[in-house]
């Protein structure tokens, strides 16, 4: 006879799908149609987009010890990604936002400011990664400053790609120790099969106006990266991935993408 | 005197192709006189201390001497640094083949934190105002020095790095004289369907430039190829090496693992390990003394009697 309260389990499931915190839906990895070219003749206004990188709601500090989902004491010490084949989406409509850019969040709140076509848009959508187009150009062609500059230490020389998140930190299973967190996490996902894609869903949506700015905020909850509600990440075994591990790589990727949220 | 900005005069052996370059890379004069010039710069790495000669020795056919390369502050390379003689003939670099291109490649050394972990714009900006870069690079690319530069010139010196003029090359063209007899049987061993060595080592550049798994090991350290297309089918495999000027390249494999010929013809008399994806190339063979003798007297044949550096 199980007891009464597994009984509850179903009742308690729905009730927090309903009513927890619901993240911007993570899409298949699917290779998308490409958008049409830009219409140059369109007026556009300026998206800002501001990311802020939190940690169970407040602003992420690198190099703080904080606890995971597991108790685990941890640092992130290193959070950079590439947002690819940036569009925004309204109805049938598809308009070319941003072919790739690099935010630094280890370094605190980045702001964008992306060139957009004027009108209504319901939401953006974009890859989590560089897209496959542009990953294996020669990076050599870009200066410092771009975002696929060889300067960012994002390129992976060896395989001529990028990585497309860059998330390190150390970490301790015994939440009681006071010692030094010395042992290190490094979960670098890159190559195609890393790559997925994921909508920024503002409630009021985005009006563009022409000459005017727009302001979209995206809150990243980092301590999610660990755990949502198909993943979870347990350092102790699952701490490192270059390229390879791809299922390591492809939670954390989904991972990041759910914990997205946009206002 | 060559006019600077002219096509470079590559020399080439008997029989070789004239090597590809790309549009924006022509082998000019002045781009591989660039090229040598920061080829031989320490000034390439972090601190001042490695150049790419540091690791590829033109006394050893521009190889290394160490099983495992030391770059700044005492870092560790990860594989054994290859030979770059006819990486003009290469359509894939490094042991697992993971870069497409020699301008491509160039960058990686520069990066890599135990290389020289550096940048190459950060190194170019540092050479850019200096002699003879500035004037090389506007006489080669018609700009100052920048890291695409850099990248250019590095792959346009590196392409001039011919081997072809070993006696064996002689002995085939028809110098009867050119090789002892020993090294003549050495050479029927090599070619013999029983050792089977040009299943693999074939072709002007005696590779196939192909990825295969020798049966090193059974628990490969190193995933080689695989970690490029992340197909487990590849793992523990690697770059067939060429085998010219393999007297001077030691230590031997992807690892450096094997100090001596003598120790890699025994590998391969064994066949190698039974690991799952050992090519079916390899297979035993039993070898009499005097033939290892002669098995080694070939090999050392294909060592090239003039310099495999031909820029001035």
């Amino acid at each position: 006879m199980p007891h009464p309260i597994f009984r509850l389990l179903p009742l308690a499931a729905l009730f927090l799908a309903f009513t927890a915190c619901r993240p911007d839906p993570v899409i298949p990895p699917t290779i998308p149609p490409p958008p049409p070219p830009p219409d140059t003749t369109a007026a556009t206004g300026v998206l800002r987009l501001t990311v802020l990188p939190e940690w169970e709601g407040q602003s992420l500090q690198t190099f703080t010890e904080y606890q995971n989902f597991m108790n685990y004491r941890t640092t992130v010490e290193l959070l950079k990604m590439y947002f690819g084949d940036v569009r925004a989406i309204a109805g049938g409509d598809t308009a070319m936002v941003k072919d790739v850019d690099l935010f630094d969040l280890g370094t605190g709140t980045v702001v964008k400011h992306w060139t957009i076509e004027e009108g209504v848009w319901a939401k953006l959508r974009a890859g989590l990664g560089v897209p496959a187009g542009l990953n294996y150009e020669d990076p050599a062609e870009y200066g410092p400053g771009h975002p696929l500059s060889v300067s960012n230490g994002t390129h992976w020389s060896w395989s001529s790609g990028y990585r497309y998140v860059m998330f390190e930190g150390r970490y301790d299973p015994d939440p009681s120790s006071t010692a030094q967190l010395i042992t290190a996490y490094s979960i670098h996902p890159g190559m195609e099969p890393s790559y997925i894609e994921f909508e920024l869903l503002p409630a009021q949506g985005i009006t563009i106006t022409a000459g005017d700015t727009t302001d979209v905020t995206v809150r990243v909850a980092v301590d999610r990266f660990f755990h949502s509600v198909d993943h979870q990440i347990d350092l102790a075994t699952e701490n490192t991935a270059h390229g390879m591990n791809v299922p390591l790589q492809l939670k954390l990727v989904e991972n990041i993408a759910a914990s997205f949220s946009t206002e | 005197m060559q006019e600077l900005d002219g096509p470079f005069p590559l020399q080439l052996p008997t029989g070789f192709p004239y090597p590809q370059s790309p549009d924006d890379n022509p082998m000019t004069n002045a781009s591989v006189r660039l090229g040598k010039a920061l080829f031989f710069d320490q000034r390439l790495s972090r601190d001042g201390t490695i150049s790419c000669a540091s690791c590829h020795h033109p006394e050893q056919a521009f190889s290394d001497v160490t099983a495992l390369s030391t770059g700044v502050e005492g870092g560790q390379g990860m594989r054994n640094s290859p030979t770059l003689a006819n990486v003009a003939y290469h359509s894939s670099f490094f042991r697992d083949g993971g870069v497409p291109t020699l301008e491509q490649q160039a960058i990686a050394p520069v990066h890599d934190p135990v290389e020289m972990d550096h940048d190459i714009h950060a190194a170019a900006a540092q050479l850019r105002d200096e002699e003879p870069f500035r004037r090389l690079s506007m006489l080669a690319y018609g700009k100052p020095l920048d890291g695409w530069v850099l990248t250019r010139a590095l792959a346009s010196y590196q392409r001039t790095l011919i081997s072809g003029w070993s006696r064996w090359d002689r002995w085939t063209q028809g110098d009867a004289t050119a090789m002892t007899e020993s090294e003549q049987r050495g050479w029927q061993l090599f070619n013999s369907e029983a050792l089977n060595c040009t299943a693999c080592h074939g072709g002007f550049d005696l590779s196939d430039h192909g990825f295969h798994n020798v049966g090193q090991y059974l628990d490969y350290s190193d995933p080689g190829r695989e970690r490029i297309s992340l197909d487990a089918a590849d793992l523990g495999k690697f770059k067939t090496p060429t085998l010219r000027n393999i007297a001077l390249t030691a230590p031997y494999m992807h690892d450096g693992s094997m100090a001596t010929l003598e120790e890699v013809i025994a590998h391969f008399a064994s066949g190698g390990v039974a690991h799952p994806n050992r090519s079916p190339e390899m297979r035993t063979f039993e070898l009499s003394t005097e033939q290892r003798i002669d098995l080694i007297a070939f090999l050392h044949a294909l060592t090239d009697e003039r310099s495999i550096d031909q820029v001035p």
